[in-house]
């Protein structure tokens, strides 16, 4: 009786597989839709046309980290006495980018005479933990506030007391998607992830299939890059095929073994983009352990003394960097300049450049990588 | 007297609420069987796990071949060849027989890293040729019957070389053949000069086995005597002594009222075959039998806390299916489990909430919320009524004594104003002047029209209170007695009327 | 007599049940997977599927001596973690050889296992709470001693070759794969062979018997949760070494994989049953299934829901199982 309920139990189940895998065609379109509230976020400033125009020379020199400008306001913050208490809420902080963030920060924190605290959640999905950081932060009244949102409809009655608080909020990284704060400090993540498919395109003699290997589908960044490189593709690259996208949750060890499987499943493919360090990390492993390096272009994101190895080492062929110090910097630098009452532009871009081989110890673009 | 292998003198031991030995007593001589007898209750069980140093003794002392010993732990016990075959079955049941008769001392090789399974095998193969047996060393232990697990504790026991070997009730659970089988290996062991307590409530055995016994009666030792010297009705006398000292035995009238309930063919796997029995209005129905013969099974699948195979149980002439312990209360039925610590009362909460756990529907106010003022005069009531000894209402359940939590639960049932109450053992690990609280408040239900079943293993609790007297045995009802007709020899004669195991 | 024999071989039967099953759920979906993609069942492809097998097999094989004695370890990922990047502290800050950092990882582990056991066993606290604390602890340090930064093992790449090099020149299978084998056929022997492995069962099936047979229950707890210390010191050795970096990020939720791989090889949450052979089956069943999945492509929720969707089926059976008794 048990025995027979039991079969079916199974049975039932390698159905429910089997169906699941039958869907297959439709996902890689699935991805797309998302492509129209991307535009919004996309205009920002004009460095990101010249980026990527200027990106088949291999070179960018768009708006650079401001830390030489910078410098000297610092006496101009040190003289308004007290120091300012700024909290920065970031959405992480295990990961080498917010490490990089945070390093900025503190210099900035430095320069402008400012006492900042640097905390996030361990992952990029516990919005909940943020909301209780930002709760804490604002309960110790700081003088201003930096906030790059997980989810920014979650965070907006917070912001709403902030505002009412008269406590001014600087929005960085991805952003908070409202009209509260001051200015925002980022990349754009659409435009610069846009670079990445241009410089795939070029490599692969614009054609072929590409794959995605991405840390979230969830997140802001992991559904900008991921639709900014996509879109990119098919607008501008028709004859490349994107053959799959997969996520890995940032983790290095998972996303080597999915990478092997979609080179397994698609041994065709002639390039992979990973959207973030650990993705990228995980795509160069699963190349190197099925022998493929120098056979399927690989492009990253972000930097890390990993990812750099291999760009030197020629088995990466370049990455997209942000710059991560310069928004940690300018994070704090906005906050100083709004409590005295400056007027700031609606956003700030911190820019994104392009580096390869050729000038991954460049002057312009070595301070932005973080080893 | 240099025969003397283990004395035990003035053994005290308590437990929270409850003075389980005052005075303990025991002389075990070298090749003997020395027969533990006395009441459920009455502390034999306790002065042996004081013996193989499962509990640790108050006060007392314990002298090993005249020189006094202190055994704080088994390993001691073990180690002076003091062994204890449990009541309550101590196996692994996911490990082999070899391999749980070795537990704790197994042989290996390869430097020490290796247990030896051949040898284990080799060695408990010998034992079981020793004693009779037809067991594969190799097989699991949860694939044999109980009686088959009791056989593997004996081996395990003699498989220590024991000087001392202590048996709890090992017979309870044994056919006629097996039984046999034990008392050959037993006057076997007894050849070899090894000391044997044999702890039983089968009087009728001792003439088979035992040279000597030790009566002992509410937790105090009463005599030693030679066996060739007394008679069985002389000791029991011994033992139920206590029926001589109180009022004469309160049996009530026996009142021919309507049937209440009534239960048909229920069969539940191979625990209950057929059992068949009805309760009247205004009875106290006694339920005997010995450990493991099914009453609480039966009360537990009338009461819908098991499922039962088939059957019918009928309430007031109407078939009712009881599905859950829900079920049950709505149709009337009340339930004082024998394990009160585990089923019966919520420890941690305070009097008052425990009396009205089952029927705080009653005590609801608007939106749910429970009514203080009424479930407090509730709690009340019944705390003047059974004369609950608590210092309030909110005390905690768990710091009454055994008695007055057996109150509470009976508490609880009376509010939910249950015709029909099943008391389990309801005076189990309760003192001598609680327990006559109790049968009043039984009497005083029975009077008022509540129809009682009363399991008890204590016979002469059965004769006592109850009008009928149901016997079972291995799963059926093999007795319904009168009172008037009822004797301890009788209901045991009932008890022990076991079908041929195959 | 018949009646007896032919009830005593359905009793065997439903004990082996769930091996059989899992082994067969195994074939069967190597098959399925097979004829769905020709990129499936080549020789490239099973190499990844062992592969990736490696790190959550191991942990697997640790978590399941605990969850034999009836207890259960949350800690081993963060444990992995911990142990991984003390490896690579003493091996790239220390300067030390690599053997060195070996055995500086596998004691790391071995310690917080051996920690567990102490709180289990002398303080009494219930195995979940000891070990959901354990993994933060663990966590924590791992992040701090790290410097919340990766350990990179670029200048010692005999490191790399741990996991990654090939003991076997013939034929090109990973040694993190044979270290896989090994530690199983290791664990196994330890579970059937040795005292530590019998009183892992004796633990789970009836703890109180144990004790009042003289064993020293405490002391074979600890030893029991310091042997699954060990083994997660050993994943972390093999995930620092395919990574060629120790990630102080990593870990949190490897647990629940190794959990249930070895309830889908048949280990009861009860305790008192369970084989390493099962655990590896399961372990096995758990990458076949993520690496076939997305070898077709099925989106990554589904995914999540088929892997889950084993578990509860693994869950039940043991249900099952037990009400036969």
């Amino acid at each position: 009786m048990r025995f027979k309920q039991l079969s079916l139990l199974v049975v039932g189940l390698l159905i429910a597989v089997l169906l699941a895998s039958c869907g297959n065609s439709t996902n890689t379109t699935a991805a797309q839709p998302v492509a129209t509230t991307a535009s919004v976020a996309g205009a920002t400033t004009a460095s990101v046309a010249g980026a990527t125009t200027a990106s088949a020379a291999g070179a960018t020199t768009a708006s650079a980290a401001g830390a030489t400008t910078a410098a000297g306001q610092a006496g101009a913050a040190a003289a308004t006495g007290s120091q300012p208490y700024i909290p920065i809420i970031s959405k992480g902080f295990q990961h080498q980018f917010w490490q990089a963030v945070k390093a900025g920060a503190e210099k900035g924190a430095k320069d402008f005479n400012a006492r900042i605290t640097f905390e996030g959640p361990e992952t990029e999905t516990q919005v909940d933990k943020q909301i209780e950081m930002l709760q804490a932060a604002l309960d110790k009244k700081p003088q201003a506030i930096c906030l790059a949102a997980l989810d920014s409809k979650a965070v907006a009655p917070l912001l709403q007391k902030a505002k009412a608080a008269n406590i001014p909020v600087i929005g960085f990284d991805s952003g908070v998607d409202s009209d509260i704060p001051v200015t925002t400090v980022a990349t754009d993540n659409l435009a610069a992830a846009a670079l990445a498919a241009d410089k795939m395109a070029a490599l692969m003699g614009d054609k072929g299939e590409v794959a995605l290997v991405v840390h979230d589908q969830t997140s802001r960044t992991g559904i900008d890059r991921r639709d900014g490189f996509l879109n990119q593709m098919k607008s501008k690259h028709p004859n490349i095929t994107i053959v799959d996208t997969q996520y890995g949750g940032g983790d290095q060890l998972k996303s080597t073994d999915l990478t092997k499987a979609i080179i397994q499943s698609h041994p065709n493919v002639k390039g992979i983009f990973g959207a973030n360090e650990g993705s990228i990390i995980g795509v160069l492993n699963g190349v190197k352990e099925l022998k493929k390096e120098g056979q399927i272009f690989v492009i990253g994101y972000d930097s890390g003394k990993q990812q750099i190895d291999a760009i030197k080492a020629g088995t990466e062929s370049g990455a997209v960097t942000q710059d991560p110090i310069g928004i940690g910097y300018k994070c704090v630098e906005s906050a100083v300049k709004a409590l005295k009452g400056e007027t700031l532009p609606k956003s700030i871009d911190t820019g994104f450049h392009w580096y390869d081989k050729t000038n991954v110890e460049a002057a312009d673009i070595k301070p932005l990588l973080y080893q | 007297m240099d025969n003397v292998l283990i004395q035990m003198e003035g053994i005290e031991k308590s437990f929270p609420g409850v003075k389980a030995l005052s005075d303990g007593q025991l002389e075990l001589r070298a090749g003997e069987v020395h027969a533990l007898l006395g009441e459920n209750g009455a502390g034999k069980s306790t002065l042996m796990k004081i013996l193989s140093g499962i509990y640790s003794k108050d006060a007392g002392r314990i002298l090993y071949k005249g020189k006094e010993v202190n055994i704080p732990n088994p390993r001691t016990a073990q180690d002076l060849g003091i062994c204890i075959v449990h009541q309550e079955l101590n196996l692994m049941p996911h490990l082999t027989i070899a391999q749980n008769i070795f537990i704790g001392r197994e042989p290996r090789k390869g430097f020490g890293l290796v247990l030896d399974e051949t040898a284990i095998n080799k060695q408990t193969q010998e034992l079981f040729e020793m004693m009779h047996l037809k067991l594969n060393p190799r097989t699991k232990v949860s694939e044999l019957s109980i009686a088959k697990q009791q056989m593997v504790e004996i081996a395990k026991a003699l498989s220590f070389n024991s000087q001392v070997l202590i048996m709890d009730e090992p017979t309870a659970a044994l056919t006629d053949t097996e039984i046999m089988d034990l008392f050959r290996i037993i006057r076997q062991l007894r050849e070899k000069g090894v000391g044997i307590v044999h702890i039983s409530h089968r009087l009728e055995e001792l003439r088979q086995i035992a040279d000597r016994a030790t009566i002992m009666r509410d937790s105090r030792y009463i005599a030693t005597v030679r066996i060739e010297d007394v008679t069985i009705n002389q000791i029991i006398s011994m033992m139920v002594g206590r029926a001589f000292d109180e009022t004469a035995p309160e049996v009530p009238e026996n009142v021919e009222q309507d049937i209440v309930l009534e239960v048909k063919h229920l069969k539940q796997g191979r625990v209950l075959k057929d059992v068949n029995f009805n309760l009247r209005r205004g009875e106290i129905l006694g339920f005997a039998g010995l450990v493991g013969a099914g009453r609480t099974e039966t009360a537990r699948a009338v009461f819908g806390a098991d499922h039962y195979d088939s059957g019918e149980v009928c309430i007031k002439g109407k078939s009712v299916h009881i599905k859950s312990p829900n079920d049950a209360v709505r149709q009337g039925i009340g339930y004082l489990s024998e394990d009160r610590k585990r089923y019966g009362a919520v420890l941690g909460m305070d009097v008052e909430t425990n009396i009205v756990l089952s029927t705080f529907k009653k005590f609801l106010g608007y939106l749910g919320w429970v009514n203080k003022g009424k479930t407090g005069v509730t709690a009340k009531h019944y705390i003047q009524a059974l004369s609950i000894k608590t210092p309030n209402m909110s005390q905690k359940v768990k710091n009454l004594s055994g008695g007055n939590q057996q109150k509470v639960i009976i508490g609880k049932w009376m509010t939910a104003n249950t015709d029909i109450l099943i008391f389990d053992e309801p005076t189990r690990g309760i003192d001598v002047g609680a327990k006559s609280e109790i049968y009043k408040l039984l009497n005083t239900l029975a009077h008022e029209g509540k129809s009682i079943i009363m399991i008890s293993s204590e016979l002469p609790e059965i004769l006592r209170m109850s009008h009928r007297v149901i016997v079972m045995c291995e799963g059926r009802i093999t007795g319904n007695l009168p009172i008037k007709e009822a004797t301890q020899e009788k209901i045991m004669q009932c008890a022990t009327q076991r079908e041929a195991i195959l | 007599m018949a009646v007896a024999a032919v009830q005593r071989r359905l009793v065997i039967r439903a004990d082996a049940l769930q091996r059989v099953l899992a082994f067969g759920a195994l074939i069967v979906l190597i098959f399925i997977f097979s004829l769905a993609s020709p990129n499936f069942l080549q020789f490239n492809n099973i190499v990844g599927i062992l592969l990736a097998t490696a790190v959550n097999g191991v942990l697997a094989i640790g978590v399941t001596f605990v969850i034999i004695t009836g207890g259960i370890d949350l800690s081993v990922g963060t444990v992995m973690t911990f142990s991984a990047v003390i490896a690579g502290e003493v091996i790239t800050v220390g300067q030390m050889p690599v053997p060195l950092g070996i055995l500086a990882g596998l004691l790391a582990g071995g310690f917080a296992g051996f920690v567990n056991g102490i709180l289990i066993a002398k303080l009494k606290i219930p195995p979940f709470i000891a070990t959901l604390g354990m993994l933060n602890v663990a966590r924590g340090l791992a992040l701090v001693i790290s410097g919340v930064k990766p350990i990179y093992f670029n200048d010692t790449p005999e490191f790399n070759s741990i996991a990654m090099g090939n003991v076997i020149p013939a034929i090109e299978i990973p040694n993190a794969v044979l270290i896989l084998f090994a530690a199983a056929i290791i664990a196994s022997l330890v579970l059937n062979r040795t005292i530590l492995g019998r009183y892992t069962f004796a633990l789970g099936s009836n703890e109180e018997a144990a004790r009042l047979s003289g064993v020293n229950v405490d002391r074979w707890k600890i030893a029991v949760y310091t042997l699954t210390g060990l083994f997660s010191g050993l994943a972390g050795i093999l995930i620092a070494s395919r990574l060629n970096s120790a990630q102080p990020a990593l870990g949190q939720g490897y647990e629940l994989d190794a959990i249930a791989a070895a309830v889908i090889g048949g280990t009861s949450l009860n305790g008192g049953e369970g084989s390493i052979l099962g655990t590896i089956i399961g372990a096995f069943i758990i990458s076949t299934l993520t690496n076939g999945l997305r070898i077709l492509s099925v989106p990554q929720e589904w995914q999540i829901v088929v892997t889950g969707a084993i578990v509860i089926l693994a869950v039940y059976l043991d249900v099952v199982r037990r009400r036969k008794k």
